[in-house]
């Protein structure tokens, strides 16, 4: 067996499993966030049971969003309140961060553990080996009531990696590449599996990027492994790690991936750094480092929005968010922030921006005709500051 | 109860689900989402008034994204009565069919036009297109008892004897 046949036979209580049988698995933790949650909540209630399968295990968050814009977003936090004062599991109200990281910093989540998350980047957790399954509010629900729920076991393909990074590369150009390699729905109902040892070049922080965008390749779930290479996979891919270059998606499909230096002298006018996939501490001090020395150009309005609170605190304890708010930044407050187009920074047909989130689908952050480049937070801070896309700061003098 | 009888409305590939229902209706009431149904969608002009053209015909992945199932749930209520696609997004797929909306992989794309008279039997797989017969893979036993109850959660009060099954 693979490691996902391994974990998914364990959560299921049988010895062994193939690709293709379907299981019945017990859950470890689940959870919904405030775009998600009010459709689980009413279809909770509608099952008509009287209690969650666990308490403990059972959290939501308010993420999307918060501060609520609207009275209906509103609206959907008290029914999470209420959710959780009636059945006693747990909630992030106060701006604690996105759900995903969230799990990370306030749960002991073990590898293998089976996470089952309304939301479609739950595979993040398979950064440190948990087996996260994104699912909708319905599947969600029976899930709270049952405790359970019903998995295929996927076919696995396995990105075997090799060598070292070169200096400005990082995850987010790893995951970007093989969209552009794979396209979008190749791994539809598949498992991916990243191996070899290649893998010590990555931080648990760049491993959760890695397995947050999994889903933008459709993959069902995404992990790390070991150095070893994965058994009884479908297909192996190499990767010689150290001829990787910084990669950048370009409006609208995450699968549409070049090198940043094919596109740079774009124009652009907005950069978003931060989200569920790129909004950790190393994420930060990207930026930071950049912006001690360099002011962000005049037309470009920079928005950063860190996972966490807890991340927040450290960018504050170590003076990186006067730094980046006196170069011309605006920090937001921790959430998933402008990556889907409800609020804080929502754009217009005419803009073009630089983004460390993950999807570039038309009309994500507001208008249909906005462009969006996908990027490491790297290449968006050097993009920032230049006015324009670019691969470094050699043509840009520090101020 | 699983046939479906209507005409074609026609969409492309890798039609996502901010296109289907934007980021900005995504905390609205979720029984008031037909008006937003694919309000962001850049293809095709959606007729929100589909009782006749009810059908969708789609390419490859559709539903790709975010897992809100807001999605189907505008779909249905706008009137789409079934989404035949060369491969839809995994969470997408089963959100439909948990919220009661009928989701067929089929490969018709090339021979669809809008406004053709389609025929569909979800059980049998059998499609009929401008009187020409088609043949795909059958919804699965569970998916079409889901689909019967219509959706995840009566099927789950039905088998948690909380209400009556359906024959």
């Amino acid at each position: 067996m693979n490691r996902i046949e391994m974990w998914l036979a364990k959560a299921a209580g049988v010895e062994s499993c193939k690709a293709g049988d379907d299981l019945n698995c017990r859950v470890s933790y689940v959870g919904a966030h405030d775009v998600t949650a009010p459709i689980a909540i009413d279809q909770f209630l509608s099952i008509g049971v009287d209690r969650v399968f666990n308490p403990e295990r059972v959290f939501m968050v308010v993420d999307h969003i918060y501060p609520a814009s609207t009275a209906n977003a509103r609206r959907n936090v008290q029914k999470m309140q209420e959710f959780a004062d009636r059945f006693g599991t747990h909630l992030f109200a106060q701006g604690e961060g996105v759900i995903h990281q969230v799990l990370y910093e306030y749960f002991d989540v073990k590898e293998g553990d089976l996470v089952v998350i309304a939301d479609s980047h739950t595979g993040t957790c398979g950064g440190y080996g948990a087996i996260g399954v994104g699912v909708g509010s319905t599947e969600l629900a029976a899930a709270m009531a049952t405790g359970t729920v019903d998995l295929e076991v996927p076919e696995v393909v396995n990105v075997l990696l090799s060598g070292h990074l070169q200096p400005g590369v990082s995850g987010k150009d790893l995951i970007l590449y093989l969209a552009g390699m794979l396209g979008t729905d190749y791994l539809t109902d598949r498992g991916l599996v990243f191996s070899g040892p290649g893998i010590k070049s990555f931080s648990v922080a760049e491993r959760m990027t890695v397995c947050n965008m999994g889903i933008e390749l459709g993959s069902m779930i995404t992990l790390f492994g070991d150095e070893q290479p994965e058994e009884e996979t479908i297909r192996t891919i190499e990767l010689d790690l150290s001829t990787l270059e910084a990669q950048i998606a370009l409006p609208f499909s995450v699968a549409d991936v070049k090198a940043v230096k094919e596109v740079a002298g774009v124009p652009i006018t907005q950069v978003t750094i931060g989200s569920c996939t790129n909004g950790r501490l190393a994420d930060m001090e990207e930026v930071y480092n950049v912006l001690k020395d360099h002011r962000v150009a005049d037309h470009v309005n920079l928005l950063v929005f860190p996972a966490s609170r807890s991340i927040q605190n450290e960018m504050d304890k170590r003076g990186w968010s006067e730094v980046i708010r006196n170069a011309g930044g605006t920090i937001l407050n921790p959430g998933c922030g402008p990556c889907f187009g409800a609020h804080m920074g929502v754009v217009t047909d005419d803009d073009v921006v630089v983004s460390s989130t993950n999807r570039n689908f038309p009309g994500r952050m507001g208008g249909v005709g906005a462009k969006i480049y996908l990027a490491s937070p790297l290449t968006a801070i050097h993009s920032a500051v230049a006015g324009k896309i670019v691969t470094d700061l050699s043509e840009v003098g520090s101020c | 109860m699983l046939t479906i009888k209507g005409c074609i409305q026609k969409l492309g590939d890798d039609v996502d689900t901010d296109q289907i229902l934007p980021g900005y209706a995504m905390a609205e009431p979720a029984d008031q989402l037909g008006r937003f149904a694919l309000a962001g969608a850049t293809d095709i002009d959606f007729k929100k008034d589909i009782n006749t053209c009810r059908v969708l015909v789609a390419g490859k992945n559709f539903g790709c994204g975010s897992s809100r199932e807001q999605a189907p749930l505008a779909l249905k209520q706008a009137g789409v009565a079934l989404v035949i696609a060369r491969s839809f997004a995994r969470i997408f797929r089963r959100n439909s069919i948990n919220i009661g909306l009928p989701v067929l992989v089929a490969d018709i794309y090339e021979e669809a036009s809008p406004g053709d008279e389609i025929d569909v039997d979800l059980q049998s797989g059998e499609i009929i297109l401008n009187g020409k017969r088609f043949e795909t893979k059958p919804l699965s036993e569970t998916v079409c008892r889901t689909l019967q109850y219509g959706g995840l959660i009566p099927r789950v009060r039905a088998d948690l004897g909380l209400d009556e099954t359906v024959e």
